[in-house]
């Protein structure tokens, strides 16, 4: 239902903007004639009903359309693009979730030390670095100054191969990682704060279990709760990659497919990409619904 | 459209052409331990472009920045109106099929006869019979000669896509070519004669029909003729048999990743041969072709097209070194000298075409259509514009002013004396003078008043009426930033003269799907100006289209019929002096509000030598890597 209200509006919405996209498509020098022409070859000259039901049906037959400004297929751009956006997304968030609760949960342990307000600190600085400016910083220091990595994300299309660059790959995959951890320890240290201050905490610690435990086995697992649907709501990032990093390190994905789109006014695209926004974020919350009873017994039992 | 950009001249084109020439002719020259020698000077141009270096040339490969969102994905050489853009012709197809003529000398819009695949049309019968007369020298690359019969080839595929549709062919304007072809034969393997039902100016016809605008191209009818991958060459001459052969065409066209493995492609008469594309980021490697007969370099080297996602990434490469030619952002002008330290040679150029502001002559808003209507009005705004000033302040200093349809710079051999100097130079006392002396009461800081109403020499003009406001609005679009940056500037400058104009942004895509009066009639009494940002020029530089009344790419309706006469003798006189004289009046006349335009800044490395047009090409939108060697 999410899906199918998603697609109407959006279908409505482009259409109240660009009832056509016959001047995007064939330019400025094209003649009135053209125009028409090119609108009734590709029926935009029909009612808006009518083009939203042809695109449905041509929906449930697995055709997204083509791409006029890239002469391709829809599927044929998104199956290309697809595999590299999720690896360069799902990498650096599996990174940042790795380095994220460590890091929250030892600042809440260790709140107000030095170590925390170091991390705090670098956290807050990375949080509010725009993420154009930390892939530029780390792009002249890290490849331009000290050629250590390259400058540019793998060229490669293979899948295989882009994992494998780590040369090219690591400064992207650092950058997005960066970013994502500063604001992912944050959430990390306030939940891990307030589970610290529970009574299932003290009464652990008064029963002498081990701090190792107490923290592995009672802290952990109940500050996660709320990582699992930040985690959840992230899910849709694979998809959409990461527009600025992929501008940035020059990684054709899926982010800068949809930011091209909008600017050829390339239909298509733009309503095959927000469709599969909107199924990615129903699937992101389905799974972290799931995570969530998995993870917490109490909701599992409500 | 701004991005898009095309080409013209300099005041220098004889010696460039003179260089391009003898560089030409002896590419093949090789002799040890030269050096680079001199460098020359473009007119208008942003640093120098060396001579061709003297001594061994080396093969090697040779790779060339691709700008973000501007790669190739189009191969069949009968483009769209889609597909057409300067990324898909001259940096692309063109390298395998080449256009009949070549317009292209450098910055320099002209024909250029020994890359040309014809000897130069003979016009006669009043200039409608057209004789083209094909050059034995350029052969396929599978060994077949370059005849006039692939030059109809190609004129019955175009007419066969427009017959399904007249956005298949982007030079299409009804009435005109090839509406007006009466009958094309070719009485030999060479000869190809057109006629055509009315006269056309030479100039046009040669420089934007049959090389340009279309552009016009042999194709090898003796593999391409044909309706499947394994079906029998078909008479194409037959229009069944030719429509049947362009759709096959196209549908061979739409399977991108095939381009470099399609035996169909291989088949070509340009210097280079495609041998890997990439459909998903538009890469590309071409290797050249051993059977090319054009002028070329002794040793040519492979060509890579490596395409990038943004501005950042490709200034990122020429920082590293790790692209051979790239373009430098506009943003990173001062940069330069660091980027000639690192090894590069950079010069620097703005692509022929016009920026500019648009009046609504429609826009009734205000009595606005009948404001923009007054020439004293036009003259004033274009004294408030301060072109020197926007290219300090804007473009980094990178850019030259343009005055006219004819921007000054590069240096067209169209360029009317009154479009090489300002004829209305900045001045905001001026622009009240000529304000003042039509009946407005002028209030600097605040809004004018029409309180002279009349059509008097002293008067408002005709349709103004008494106590009119000089205040009307202005959308621009947001991006690129220096199109903000310039209006803004034009309203803080038209206030001091008590001219309100209110700015809204917009971005491109919709400004021309709205705010163009004859595409969208409903909108003209919603903007009075815009600036979406400009239109490349052909190398024949008739606004023929724009500027004619009732033109098919007109936008804000302009209508003088002094113009419609010049414009009409631009493309139908025998003059060759007519598109000089259609630039001329418009110069004065004023339609738009002609804009300064930037640089495009392009960097080599020193190890890369060849003919200075090569190079100077390149800001033009043209590659031309056959001219190109390694130096070591």
């Amino acid at each position: 239902v999410v899906v199918i209200g998603v697609s109407i509006a959006i279908f409505i919405l482009l259409h109240a903007i660009y009832p056509s996209p016959a001047r995007d498509v064939l330019g400025l020098r094209a003649s009135l004639a053209q125009i028409n022409a090119w609108n009734k070859q590709n029926g935009y000259d029909d009612p808006v009903i009518v083009q939203y039901v042809r695109y449905v049906n041509h929906l449930v037959h697995g055709n997204l359309g083509y791409s006029y400004p890239e002469n391709q297929t829809v599927l044929a751009l998104l199956q290309e693009r697809v595999a590299r956006s999720a690896y360069l997304s799902g990498i650096s968030l599996l990174f940042a979730v790795m380095i994220a609760i460590p890091l929250g949960v030892y600042q809440a342990v260790r709140r107000n030390t030095i170590g925390d307000n170091v991390v705090t600190s670098v956290a807050f600085v990375t949080y509010s670095m725009p993420v154009f400016f930390l892939g530029l910083i780390l792009i002249q220091v890290l490849a331009l100054q000290f050629p250590i990595f390259g400058f540019e994300a793998s060229q490669s299309t293979s899948l295989p191969t882009v994992v494998g660059d780590w040369h090219d790959m690591t400064l992207p995959i650092v950058t997005l990682t960066l970013i994502t951890v500063a604001s992912f320890s944050r959430y990390m240290r306030s939940s891990a704060m307030d589970v610290l201050a529970q009574d299932y905490i003290k009464v652990a610690r008064a029963k002498g279990l081990p701090e190792r435990l107490v923290l592995l086995r009672h802290l952990l697992r109940n500050a996660c709760l709320p990582m699992i649907t930040l985690i959840g709501l992230s899910i849709p990032l694979l998809l959409s990659g990461n527009l600025i990093t992929e501008a940035l390190f020059n990684y054709q994905g899926l982010g800068l497919l949809f930011f091209n789109s909008l600017g050829k006014a390339d239909y298509q695209v733009m309503l095959a990409y927000t469709l599969m926004g909107a199924v990615f974020v129903v699937i992101g919350n389905f799974v972290a619904d799931i995570a969530l009873t998995v993870a917490d017994p109490r909701i599992r039992l409500a | 459209m701004m991005s898009s950009g095309r080409r013209r001249v300099a005041a220098l084109a004889i010696a460039v052409a003179g260089v391009t020439a003898i560089a030409a002719c002896s590419s093949s020259a090789s002799s040890s331990g030269g050096s680079t020698a001199s460098a020359i000077t473009v007119p208008g141009g942003l640093g120098t472009v060396p001579t061709a270096a003297t001594g061994t040339e080396h093969a090697g490969t040779i790779t060339w920045a691709e700008p973000p969102g501007a790669v190739p994905n189009f191969i069949f050489p009968v483009l769209t109106s889609a597909s057409n853009s300067v990324y898909n012709s001259q940096s692309f197809e063109w390298e395998m099929w080449r256009p009949l003529y070549w317009t292209q000398n450098g910055v320099t819009p002209e024909v250029v006869p020994s890359m040309s695949l014809a000897d130069l049309p003979v016009y006669s019968n009043g200039d409608k019979t057209v004789t083209i007369t094909m050059k034995s020298a350029y052969k396929w690359s599978d060994g077949q000669p370059v005849t006039s019969k692939d030059l109809l080839f190609d004129l019955d595929l175009i007419k066969a896509g427009l017959k399904e549709s007249p956005s298949n062919w982007p030079a299409y304007v009804p009435g005109h070519f090839p509406d007006d072809l009466v009958s094309a034969s070719t009485p030999d393997s060479s000869t190809l004669v057109l006629n055509l039902s009315g006269p056309v100016n030479p100039g046009w016809f040669t420089d934007d029909i049959l090389s340009y605008a279309g552009p016009t191209n042999p194709l090898p009818a003796h593999a391409w003729a044909k309706a499947s991958v394994n079906g029998p060459i078909l008479d194409f001459t037959n229009p069944a048999n030719a429509k049947k052969i362009y759709d096959f065409l196209i549908a061979q066209n739409k399977s991108v990743s095939t381009y470099a493995t399609n035996p169909l492609w291989q088949v070509v008469d340009g210097p280079y041969k495609l041998t890997a594309f990439n459909a998903t980021t538009g890469a590309f490697t071409m290797k050249p072709n051993t059977t090319y007969g054009g002028p070329h370099a002794a040793k040519m080297s492979n060509f890579q097209g490596v395409p990038f996602t943004s501005d950042s990434a490709e200034f990122n490469a020429v920082k590293s070194g790790s692209i051979d030619a790239g373009y430098i952002p506009q943003n990173d002008v001062p940069q330069i000298a660091e980027i000639k330290r690192l090894g590069y040679n950079v010069f620097g150029e703005p692509p022929s075409g016009m920026y500019f502001v648009n009046y609504n002559f429609k826009d009734a808003t205000g009595h606005f259509n009948a404001i923009a209507n007054q020439l004293y009005f036009r003259q004033a705004m274009a004294h408030l514009e301060d072109q020197q000033g926007y290219i300090k302040a804007f473009f980094n200093g990178a850019g030259d002013p343009s005055y006219g349809p004819i921007p000054a710079y590069p240096v067209s051999p169209y360029l009317p004396a009154n479009a090489a100097t300002n004829p209305y130079p900045f001045s905001v006392s001026d622009a009240v003078s000529l304000l003042k002396a039509h009946g407005w009461t002028v209030t600097p800081g605040g809004t004018d008043t029409c309180t002279s109403a009349g059509s008097g020499a002293s008067q408002c003009g005709a349709g103004v009426p008494a106590g009119t406001k000089l205040s009307f609005n202005l959308i621009y679009s947001t991006a690129p930033a220096i199109i903000g940056q310039q209006v803004t500037d034009l309203a803080s400058k038209a206030k001091q003269a008590g001219i309100n104009i209110t700015l809204s942004g917009s971005n491109f895509n919709y400004m021309i799907a709205n705010y163009i009066d004859p595409a969208a009639p409903a909108n003209v009494n919603k903007w009075a100006m815009e600036d979406f940002g400009g239109e490349s020029e052909n190398p024949y530089a008739t606004t023929f289209g724009l500027f004619n009344t009732g033109g098919s790419t007109q936008i804000g309706d302009y209508s003088n019929p002094t113009a419609d006469s010049l414009i009409n003798a631009s493309i139908a006189s025998g003059d060759p002096a007519a598109v000089k004289a259609e630039a001329s009046f418009l110069t004065t006349n004023q339609p738009v509000i002609f804009q300064p335009t930037p640089d495009y800044i392009w960097a080599w490395k020193t190890t890369i030598s060849g003919t200075p047009a090569s190079f100077e090409n390149l800001t033009q939108y043209y590659a031309t890597p056959e001219f190109w060697y390694l130096t070591k």
